[in-house]
């Protein structure tokens, strides 16, 4: 079956291991479908690095993060899946990294998986648009 | 019948229900193509300790049958039984850059092992050595969870030839 729109949206995730820490957590559940170094498989599959950190830049983007059904529907706890984005945030965001970044937390985390947007396509259009405003030719997909 | 032809129609005779084809043409693509010098898949570097090479473990099995211990959660058709290895695409082949991620136990050590599954993609189906097995995979729809998927996306085309095990390391932090 190919499933290029829901792939867009998902991360590749499996088996998940006992008892990992932020790194591990990503090779299992994230790093399939975005890569180890973040490049993804661009137009199916974002590229992180040198883009991520953008969408803290932009409302609506912190929650993104957490929402996007990768994340979100992930076998992750709330607490791993808060270790996780803020790893992946210190490996992969590079230029776009904010000059200030508050980590995630397990009950940020948790309160956002409580309440995903009905359609996060649109959001992620949305997010793109006024991220390109704002970093013209730092972004481009 | 002289005495030559019949020696000669024995032995080929011999050779012939002694020998598989399939496992000698694998063996051979696989060493015509030079597949152990081949360059490791790009997710082969993502090792889970701090070296550029995750430290391959001891194993025992063999890579051409599909009880073989990377292959736990393979649904596919074995790569080495296609000129290529657990390792490596066959020669025309892509390796897909998206992959799918699980642990195997390797019965050497009784360690876990992260395993990425990188189907080899740009031609048709390879045809042999057809493996079904799926510790950790769920129904498709699960789509991230799920081995049934074709995972050749990002290469020239979706077009799926054979599956890959590429062992990334200990699943431990």
């Amino acid at each position: 079956m190919h499933l290029p729109a829901m792939l867009a949206l998902s991360i590749c995730v499996l088996a998940p291991a006992a008892h990992a820490g932020p790194r591990l957590d990503y090779t299992l559940n994230c790093m399939g479908c975005h890569g180890v170094d973040g490049l993804g498989a661009p137009p199916e599959i974002p590229q992180l690095k040198d883009r991520m950190g953008y969408y803290l830049d932009v409302d609506g983007g912190r929650a993104y993060l957490v929402q996007v059904p990768g994340a979100r529907q992930s076998a992750l706890t709330d607490a791993a899946l808060a270790g996780v984005l803020n790893w992946m945030l210190d490996q992969f965001a590079g230029a776009s990294k904010p000059a200030h970044l508050d980590a995630y937390s397990a009950d940020e985390v948790s309160r956002l998986r409580a309440t995903p947007p009905n359609d996060i396509a649109a959001v992620r259009r949305d997010l793109e648009r006024a991220i390109v405003a704002l970093h013209p030719r730092g972004y481009s997909d | 019948m002289s005495l030559f032809d019949r020696f000669v129609t024995q032995r080929t005779r011999t050779v012939a229900r002694a020998t598989g084809r399939r496992h000698f043409l694998a063996r051979l693509g696989a060493t015509l193509a030079g597949t152990s010098a081949l360059p490791l898949l790009p997710v082969a570097r993502a090792a889970t300790t701090e070296s550029p090479r995750a430290p391959q473990p001891q194993e025992q099995g063999d890579p051409l049958s599909c009880d073989y211990w990377r292959y736990c959660a393979l649904d596919g058709l074995l790569c080495s039984c296609c000129g290529g290895s657990a390792n490596s695409c066959p020669p025309g082949t892509e390796p897909g850059p998206v992959t799918w991620i699980g642990t195997c136990k390797n019965p050497v050590d009784g360690k876990d092992y992260v395993i990425s599954y990188n189907d080899c993609c740009g031609k048709t189906a390879c045809g042999r050595c057809n493996c079904n097995r799926n510790e950790g995979d769920r129904p498709v729809y699960m789509p991230a969870k799920s081995n049934d998927i074709n995972w050749c996306h990002g290469t020239a085309n979706n077009l799926y030839h054979c599956s890959t095990s590429v062992v990334l390391g200990l699943a431990v932090e």
